[in-house]
């Protein structure tokens, strides 16, 4: 077994190499500079590592088949954490922008991981008319046009993702609810946060708009430690289902109350009860039966992606992650986009490469069709469900191993 | 469920919440009628006996929700966790008062009341750096029994939790009123230096209240993991506000009242979180609590001293 550092460490450095290789063998073609932010140090390194592996494999593979006859790409990594944060800062990765922005030589970026080093990044981005596809952040905010003069100044997208957004997992699984679990009436709790109000009020718009029976809504005090009234109450109305919009501080109290009260409803949340949180404080058998939803598509399960994930364990030795998926399709897109570009004769510079990856579509990847609207979020809105499952031979606060994949969440107008 | 069943179960519900609260209520009324000091480090020994509680339930071998005991082994180990808690908590309380407020005792004003919010910061961030802020999964040895009373369901924790508060409660009841201890509080509260010069030690009687109320906060700690089979590092805020109202509510200083404030608040959670919903549950407890001040200003069954200005 290769321990975390080590296998981070001989894939940076394997990366490096290659890269180098790369630009010694086809000296003669054309460099287009990809750079590739996320958070290689700190708590996501690990994931980072994976992350940034997959759109690796997409450049080699372009590189060594000659996707776009002439030009060679090389990636170059940006560490968009500290040691001093221990996660992702976004002072650094401002200052990545920055100086992503000022090489002209960087056509196009993928990347960040998180959300808050986007929000870092995209005004500067967008200034510097560079165009990032983000693998993994999916708060709603940096790509809403309503904050477009915080987040792209210069007024085009810039931000594109490979992901859905937070917005997308209430109505996704208000039709889960409706079209695969059958249910017909429903009552809607949130914790009083903006994450939680904001995705239970799309759950529940969404929910009627379905013709779903929303028999009422409430609000809990994630401080308050006893929710068995409101929990009578949807218990003498007997709705068939509990959508929950929150994260785990009254969630791990509702979880371990509405078993007490309401056993037998079907009880579902977003990403905010998806973790360790709800594992360790509510704890089984409590937990058991919960639906959570996650902001990507689940595809290291997908047989699709089969070949994807041999080929990354042969190239570096570690296993795939759904990031490593998408941050592989985003760097697909950045290549149809450079090579559509070649094609039509084309100068390929930031803002034509940035209009190219607007306009790319592709058929059929890994994670389905990829295309992007005005604003840069992808339109195949793709949410993930999943059930907890009790797996004692796994740790059981192990959400990898407690929350089972069971499906998409379809995007229903 | 009918709506007698219905109102049946919000009862059993704030039943439950007003006996906790009532334990809690009466460690600030027990303090606050000896020394007319808002003691605000209960709210936190109440989470620390929670903790506390915990911890030894754990050390003793129940885990989680898997760990059903039954009979004596149930009996005793809830009686070491419950003296675990109240004996750590009443131990915490003779701490604060003998070397932090004693010497604060000639000083008018806020002092001692700052340094009692002061405490309890110290207790919250001492737990939140050793224990952390996670929600724990409090252990839970009881049986899972439920009798269905109608459409209505009461559990055997619910049960136990009225049982064990009557029980603190009226042995609390008994102990100011018939011993001579007691008899001692009564006195120094009327008039502290009354009492002295009638060779009362009020250092002791002082130090008597303080381990009583905390000693019930550390029970109502116990109490509150066995009935959400959860404790956080946070718990105390919420359930201490509430239990310094039901002593205000009941009239602070008086016990009786401080129980009958505490079961009132619990009944009307449950009542405002049936009828107009449970974010509105603060404003309905605080409405009544205004409203019922500017009738009556000493609370429901306080009066004002008249040895007191």
């Amino acid at each position: 077994m290769i321990s975390r550092r080590s296998t981070f460490k001989a894939a940076a450095g394997v990366a490096a190499a290659a890269s180098i290789g790369v630009k010694a063998a086809q000296a003669a073609d054309k460099v287009v500079k990809i750079a590739i932010d996320l958070s290689f140090t700190g708590a996501d390194a690990d994931s980072a590592a994976r992350v940034a592996n997959g759109g690796i494999l997409a450049f080699e593979e372009a590189n060594a088949n000659h996707t776009v006859p002439g030009y060679t790409f090389l990636v170059e990594k940006f560490d968009d954490a500290t040691a001093t944060a221990g996660q992702y800062d976004p002072a650094q990765a401002a200052t990545n922008a920055r100086k992503i922005v000022s090489d002209k030589g960087f056509v196009a970026a993928l990347g960040p991981q998180m959300s808050g080093a986007g929000k870092a990044m995209a005004p500067i981005l967008s200034q510097g008319d560079v165009a990032t596809i983000t693998p993994s952040s999916t708060n709603p905010d940096i790509t809403d046009p309503k904050f477009a003069a915080q987040y792209r100044p210069a007024g085009k997208a810039i931000y594109f993702r490979t992901v859905a957004t937070d917005a997308f997992q209430g109505p996704n699984m208000a039709n889960y609810m409706m079209d695969v679990l059958k249910v017909k009436s429903v009552y809607v709790l949130d914790d009083s946060g903006a994450y939680g109000v904001g995705l239970a009020d799309a759950f529940q718009a969404q929910a009627k708009k379905r013709g779903m029976n929303v028999m009422g809504r409430d609000r809990l005090d994630p401080k308050e430690a006893d929710y068995s009234a409101v929990l009578t109450k949807i218990k003498s109305l007997n709705p068939q289902a509990l959508y929950y919009g929150g994260v785990g501080q009254a969630g791990v109290k509702l979880v371990k109350q509405a078993y007490d009260i309401v056993p037998g409803l079907i009880k579902a949340g977003g990403d905010g009860i998806y973790g360790a949180d709800i594992l360790k404080g509510a704890g089984f058998p409590a937990v058991e039966g919960w639906y959570a939803t996650n902001a990507a598509p689940h595809v290291t399960e997908d047989p699709k992606t089969k070949a994807f994930g041999e080929a990354f364990y042969k190239r570096f030795g570690m296993y795939d992650e759904d990031y490593s998926v998408t941050c592989y399709v985003g760097a697909q897109v950045i290549i149809a986009a450079v090579k559509s570009l070649v094609t039509a004769g084309k100068p390929v510079t930031r803002d034509t490469v940035r209009d190219a990856i607007n306009g790319t579509k592709l058929a059929d990847s890994l994670i389905g069709p990829v295309e992007f609207d005005a604003n840069g979020d992808i339109k195949n809105k793709i949410i993930s469900v999943f059930q907890v499952k009790e797996d004692k031979t796994k740790p059981l606060d192990d959400p990898d191993s407690q929350f089972k994949y069971i499906g998409v969440a379809q995007a229903i107008a | 469920m009918t709506s007698t069943d219905l109102l049946l179960q919000q009862i059993i519900n704030g039943l439950s919440l007003g006996s906790m609260y009532a334990l809690l209520a009466l460690g600030f009324t027990l303090v606050y009628g000896i020394m007319e000091l808002i003691n605000f480090s209960h709210f936190n020994v109440f989470m620390v006996g929670a903790m506390v509680a915990m911890l030894v339930l754990q050390a003793m071998g129940v885990q989680g929700q898997d760990t059903i005991m039954t009979g004596l082994p149930l009996i005793g180990v809830l009686l070491v966790g419950f003296a675990a808690a109240m004996i750590v908590c009443g131990g915490i309380g003779v701490g604060i008062e003998r070397l932090l407020l004693r010497p604060l005792r000639a000083v008018k004003g806020p002092p001692a009341m700052i340094t009692t919010i002061g405490v309890s910061y110290v207790l919250f961030n001492v737990v939140l750096l050793t224990i952390g802020t996670d929600a724990k999964n409090f252990p839970n040895p009881l049986p899972p029994i439920v009798w269905h009373i109608g459409g209505a369901v009461l559990r055997l924790r619910e049960v136990l939790i009225w049982a064990i508060a009557l029980v603190l409660m009226g042995a609390l009841t008994y102990f100011v009123q018939f011993t001579k201890v007691g008899k001692a509080m009564r006195a120094t509260a009327q008039d502290p230096e009354a009492a002295r010069m009638m060779g009362v030690e009020v250092d002791r009687v002082v130090a008597t209240a303080f381990f009583l109320g905390s000693a019930l906060a550390g029970a109502s700690g116990m109490i509150f993991g066995l009935y959400y089979n959860l404790a956080k590092v946070d718990i105390g805020f919420g359930a201490g506000l509430r239990a310094f109202t039901a002593a205000v509510l009941g009239g602070i200083g008086n016990v009786p009242g401080a129980m009958l404030g505490g079961v009132i608040i619990g009944l009307i959670e449950s009542s405002s979180g049936q009828i107009v919903g449970a974010a509105w549950t603060d404003v309905v407890i605080f409405s009544l609590l205004v409203l019922v001040l500017v009738f009556r200003p000493a609370g429901l069954l306080g009066r004002i001293a008249p040895n007191k200005s």
